[in-house]
């Protein structure tokens, strides 16, 4: 096609689909040659591709906080590396927490892209994921670092492929820090392999369209995403709302860690401040810039354009704030390992957003993750065990709907828990019940989704540990509806040792039990003006008992049917 | 042996018919509008419209989606659910996530689920990981549950214990108990339908069975009676979602196998066109109306999986994997902030098309096609629908070419670039996640539009070549001719591939076997020839990934080893020296059935030029221009044929559009080989 070409809206949408197919066909490679099922099971990875300018054109991410966070890391890493030094066949990794935008065992690899002859890339692609181990002080994860040197080998944007051959020094380095190096290796290879799809897809791409259409198509794209991202806010309210939270510690004291946002709707877009949050605190829970943007860009997609494919018109009419040295801006050596206030995070800017729109955000859910590991030796084949899950939570309930019930945090919603009968098979843990918690959900007119509870029995010796940031403070209502309890773990349950604990390790042995509760959403409107039918239907399932309808949603069930008249005097009273 | 054999699919339109006269060696086709309100009804118009007699028929085939509808839409009977006590919530909760197209969706709300949780029961009783009984079954409170579930009015229930699949003594005793007490409930015990582990999968899958089998049972039994009460005094076999096929009788157990059972004809009838033509590796391109769906056969083999999705259900039962890569004719084009957009909003059958003159006013991709003069309206499905042509080039210049600036032909030709695009890239990922490259694949296109989409996409993907197999738009109707009776067979049994593994792993697969010869004796006499191929899935110890491979009787497991260690190569990139785990062994058996061979036809006599009927302008893709086509008549190409694009091929309800640089060859079998015009 010829320079002066203006194409039609049918060859840039034609690009687009290529482009989105690359990054699709990246994703596939590497779940497919992936060595670690943190990988190809729980989608730990984002993948991304970008422009000479290094604005995102296209991506194909895998979990939900992982949307947009190489935009950051490609910048700070070309930046580093120096695309004037760059050639053809040039890999590069970088895990620098404050630049990589997660821990440091998400490693990020990226690739130049070239035209033949061109001596600057076209094109980057781009691609992070959870490696195994990188000689942290603890293996599998971290829970109380604190500096950035405890949690592994830092590479800030080094070439490991040079000609499309491997740099063996760097290779080296990698392999001798590693406690796992074998699939370390594996997932490396998966990475480059996948990126290299990347690459060839994109020469194809300009190989059919050219240089001049292929530039004319990404500036098109881009402008199209963010007018109709600019559309969907002029939507919304405008206005500046604040909205405060705490974390429950940092792992190394107990004290809470207070967050805060300021968030402002105006002509420019959307912008949150989170100047008002804690300064850094001494455990890894400080969260890198770049993943503090993430978590404002997944709020503005849900409220702009989340059917959308992204590109950096997406995220133009976002404006992030956090000063250098707060939680959500951490700088060296601030310890980054375990970012679970970034879920906190997540929900306390739709908190703030709900002070001007409650109409369109949803009460807060049960809030958080709460993960748990047990990890033991198998007794038939004396290997170490190392087997986790997420427990679901309620989410919370919004003008239109109740919260759903028992659904894993919106932070990793597309991840799948792990069933009891791999647990058990794989695990000294034998569950004695794993059922929805009733009454667990915040009553409200839309009442929040119900939690769980599991009682788990050791039926080994071993290690357990779990996680949760949010085990002290209530996840927050709306409009007069009620908080539920929060997540927890009680270890040692059923002895006088018994311990309400929210991130903890400990050993465990043959017939202690534990028990953990995924906590419910929060409820929206009041309890009482919720319709009495509604109210029945839940107290015939189970999920509200008869003396909660009573009590919280003066309604009165007899039998399988509401009493009208006690209703009456119960809610006119 | 009687003289025909008949196999009929339901479609969303069309009830497909073929009859094979095993006296002449031929086949024969009818059709018949669907008749959703009573489904069987159409199915005997269709019949009758083939014209013989069903005394004469010694086979009867059948192929419906009944079922799979009947979850989509909801439309299955309430279900109630026995499980162990403490995890009444196992089929609510599910594995927790939410569809990636929702992850953004802090509202997201799931469908409400099937089972409500006042008919769910927890029940004493506990098996552990190794199967070995922790609680006796509680066998009084299986009773008091479903005594409770026949007093609220359930008429089927779903049981799942914990571990079943290691031990299924507590799901079969409860069934018993529940059979004696209460014959009028439907029981589907998911021990009795699959042996392989994951609770909340295993649970769907016996929720689905209990919820669309009494429906299924209703409609098997007002078609045998409509047959008999036809003369037919043969056999009536129901089509597998995994190929093969299975006695009337057998599909009334457990329906939940048959739930596409349509769609797995046109894969059986690929599998053995392409192992009758020596193609290695195929990939099946079904375009209909509602869907565009894609499946890889390799080695006259369509892959099999073990784990499908029914809508928002998974189902631990042996179906094809058929991909649906995109939408069908029914797409709508729009355009938002200056892009073209091609769905995924369809007008589906109704309002349907502009040009169906049904309502719809916005432009689809049949629209598109019309426009492209890729269809001709006189002749379209037959003639049964008069196409409006002016008011799709009216709602194509409004809603699409007036917005993006282009002519109307633009526009047109737009719509197919964008699906061309996207189809594209779908099918590179599904070659691309199975190591392969798709350029190493013929294309066979079915379906009512698949030959008309098809050779775009392959001048697309550059594929060696394109097949248009006979009669496209009822190709699947006759691939359930292909079939044979099939049953599957599997357990799980976790341990590690080493040679002490060898023992136990050949009692299982004489157990296995044994079963599964017990199942065909009862669908096919003894008379016929029987198959077991015998399959292991196993796995790197620590990871997920499994790979099935056949382990032939007499084989060692060492030399599994090796060949597993070359499949997850091929199929993943690398090879690792962990220990590997079996993780399930399965057993496939058939009863081999006689089937008709492919025709052959009559060799061309003379030129090509001889089958032109006569020409017309269309939208060339290779010259992006409208250019005249030679118009051929597909029933007047002899074996040996050859002619070059721009041509468009014609036979009643298909259109083949080859482009200026492609060529055509007609073979021995009549089949339309297009290939790329060599430079």
């Amino acid at each position: 096609m010829s320079t002066e070409t203006k194409l039609d809206g049918a060859t840039v949408e034609v690009i687009r689909s290529y482009l989105v197919s690359a990054a699709e066909e990246m994703r596939r490679t590497l779940i497919r040659t992936a060595f670690n099922p943190v990988i190809y099971e729980v989608l730990d990875f984002g993948i991304s591709i970008y422009d000479a300018d290094l604005e995102l054109i296209s991506d194909a991410p895998g979990l939900a906080f992982f949307l947009g966070a190489n935009d950051y890391a490609i910048r700070k890493g070309v930046e580093f590396a120096g695309a004037e030094t760059m050639r053809p066949g040039d890999i590069f990794i970088m895990n620098y927490p404050y630049w990589n935008s997660a821990h440091a065992l998400d490693a990020t690899l990226f690739a130049p892209v070239f035209a033949d002859g061109e001596d600057r890339p076209f094109a980057y692609t781009c691609i992070r994921a959870h490696w195994m181990d990188l000689g942290a002080k603890d293996p599998g994860y971290v829970l109380d670092s604190t500096d950035m040197h405890q949690e592994g080998l830092i590479f800030p944007g080094t070439r490991i492929y040079k000609d499309g051959a491997p740099v063996k020094d760097i290779i080296d380095i990698i392999k001798f820090n590693s406690r796992m190096p074998g699939p370390v290796m594996g997932d490396l290879d998966a990475q480059v392999a996948a990126t290299r799809t990347g690459v060839e897809r994109l020469n194809a791409i300009l190989g059919k369209f050219g240089r001049p259409a292929f530039d004319e198509a990404v500036g098109r794209i881009k402008v199209a995403s963010e007018a109709l991202v600019r559309r969907a806010l002029a939507d919304l309210p405008r206005g500046t709302w604040e909205a405060g939270d705490v974390v429950d510690d940092d792992g190394i004291s107990d004290d809470p860690v207070p967050i805060h946002v300021k968030v402002t709707i105006d002509e420019e877009g959307l912008t949150c401040d989170f100047s008002g949050s804690s300064p850094a605190v001494p455990g890894p829970i400080n969260i890198p810039i770049g993943l503090t943007e993430t978590i404002c860009k997944f709020v503005l997609k849900s409220l702009t354009s989340a059917s959308q494919r992204n590109n950096a018109g997406s995220f133009r009419a976002l404006k992030v704030i956090a000063p250098e040295g707060n939680l959500f801006h951490a700088v060296y050596p601030a310890a980054t390992f375990t970012q679970w206030p970034a879920h906190l995070a997540l929900e306390l800017v739709y908190k703030a957003l709900a002070q001007g729109m409650p109409e369109r955000i949803a009460a807060c859910s049960g809030g958080d993750t709460l993960g748990f590991m047990m990890i033991g030796t198998d007794p038939v084949t004396k290997s170490m065990y190392a087997v986790s899950n997420n427990e679901p939570v309620g989410w919370g309930g919004s003008a239109e709907f109740d919260g759903i019930n028992a659904t894993n945090h919106i932070s990793g919603s597309l991840v799948r828990n792990t069933p009891i009968e791999v647990i058990e098979m794989k695990t000294g843990m034998m569950m004695e019940q794993f059922e929805i918690k009733p009454d667990s959900g915040g009553a409200g007119k839309r009442r929040g989704g119900m939690g769980t509870e599991r009682l788990i029995r050791f039926t080994q010796d071993g290690e357990f540990l779990s996680i949760t940031k949010r085990s002290k403070e209530k996840p927050w209502s709306l409009g007069g509806g009620a908080q539920p309890e929060t997540n927890e773990l009680i270890v040692r349950a059923g002895t006088d040792a018994e311990k309400r604990v929210g991130t903890y390790r400990m050993p465990v042995a043959i017939g202690d039990r534990a028990i953990a509760r995924g906590a419910g959403g929060a409820g929206y409107g009041l309890a009482t003006e919720r319709d009495p039918a509604a109210v029945l239907d839940d107290v015939l399932d189970g999920y509200v008992s008869v003396e909660a309808a009573r009590e919280l949603y003066k309604v009165a069930i007899v039998g399988s049917a509401v009493d009208v008249a006690a209703t009456e005097a119960l809610r006119g009273g | 042996m009687k003289r025909f054999r008949v196999a009929v699919d339901i479609g969303g339109t069309f009830v497909d018919s073929i009859l094979f006269d095993s006296e002449t060696g031929t086949t024969r086709l009818a059709k018949a509008s669907t008749t959703p309100d009573e489904p069987v009804r159409g199915v005997l118009a269709a019949l009758d419209r083939l014209g013989v007699s069903l005394n004469d028929t010694e086979l009867f085939v059948h192929g419906t989606t009944l079922g799979l509808n009947a979850v989509i839409e909801r439309r299955g009977v309430e279900t109630g659910i026995i499980t162990n006590a403490g995890f009444r919530d196992v089929f609510e909760i599910g594995r927790a996530d939410v569809p990636a197209a929702s992850m953004y969706d802090y509202r997201y709300q799931r469908e409400a689920s099937i089972v409500k949780r006042r008919h769910r029961f927890g029940v004493g009783g506990r098996i552990d990981a190794h199967g070995n009984e922790v609680e006796p079954l509680d066998e009084a409170a299986v009773l008091d549950a479903a005594g409770k579930l026949v007093e609220a009015g359930i008429r089927s229930v779903a049981i799942c214990f914990l571990h079943s699949y290691r031990n299924p003594v507590h799901e079969a005793r409860a069934a018993e108990v529940i059979r004696e007490a209460y014959p009028q409930l439907a029981v589907s015990a998911s021990s009795a339908i699959t042996r392989e582990y994951r609770e909340y999968e295993r649970t769907a899958t016996a929720v689905v069975d209990a919820y669309i089998n009494p429906i299924f049972n209703d409609y098997v039994g007002r078609l045998e009676n409509g047959l008999v009460e036809n003369g037919f005094c043969g056999k009536l076999l129901i089509m597998r979602s995994a190929g093969g096929a299975m006695t009337a009788q057998t599909a009334r157990q457990a329906p939940i196998y048959t739930v596409l059972s349509g769609p797995a004809g046109g894969l059986i009838g690929a599998g053995q066109l392409a192992k009758a033509i020596g193609r290695d590796r195929v990939l099946t391109l079904d375009y209909g109306g509602t869907s565009l769906d894609a499946a890889v056969i390799e080695d006259g083999e369509p892959l099999v999986m073990h784990e499908a999705p029914l809508a928002d259900l998974p189902a631990l039962i042996p179906i094809f994997d058929i991909r649906c890569i995109g939408a069908g004719g029914g797409s709508i084009a729009w355009v938002q902030e200056g892009l073209l957009q091609v769905g995924p909003q369809s007008a589906g059958s109704q309002p349907g098309p502009i040009a169906y003159g049904r309502g719809g006013n916005e432009p689809t991709t049949t629209d598109a096609a019309l426009i492209l003069g890729f269809l001709d309206p006189s002749t379209f499905l037959g003639g049964t629908v008069d196409l409006d042509v002016p008011a799709a080039r009216q709602g194509m210049q409004d809603r699409v070419a007036g917005p993006l600036g282009i002519d109307i032909d633009r526009a047109a030709a737009g719509i197919f670039d964008v699906l061309v695009a996207r189809t594209a890239g779908a099918i590179r990922e599904i070659t691309v996640e199975r190591g392969r490259d798709p350029r190493d694949f013929s294309m066979l296109a079915f379906g009512g539009a698949g030959p008309l989409i098809a050779p775009l996409i392959a001048r697309e993907v550059m594929n060696a070549e394109l097949i248009v197999p006979q009669n496209p738009a009822v190709f699947s109707a006759w691939g359930m001719l292909m079939s044979d009776i099939v049953t599957d067979v599997a357990l799980t049994q976790l341990r590690l591939l080493e040679p002490e593994a060898q023992g136990p792993v050949e009692e299982a697969f004489a157990t296995l076997i044994e079963d599964a010869r017990a199942q065909l004796e009862g669908q096919s006499g003894t008379q016929t020839e029987r198959r077991f191929l015998r399959l292991v899935e196993c796995r790197y110890a620590g990871q997920e990934h499994a790979l099935e491979i056949e382990l032939p009787e007499g084989e060692d497991l060492a030399s599994l080893r090796a060949r597993f260690d070359d499949l997850h190569r091929e199929r993943y990139g690398h090879a690792i020296a962990a220990p590997v785990q079996i993780v399930t062994l399965r057993v496939r058996a058939s009863a081999v059935m006689p089937k008709p061979t492919l025709p052959i036809v009559p060799e061309a006599t003379g030129p090509a030029s001889d089958a032109q009927i006569g020409a017309r302008e269309a939208f060339c893709f290779a010259r992006r221009e409208r250019t005249p086509f030679a118009v051929y008549d597909r029933k007047l190409l002899g074996a040996g044929h050859t002619f070059d694009g721009p041509a468009i091929v014609e036979e009643g309800t298909t259109t083949t559009v080859i482009h200026s640089d492609q060529t055509v060859a007609v073979d021995p079998h009549g089949h339309l080989i297009v290939r790329r015009k060599s430079a």
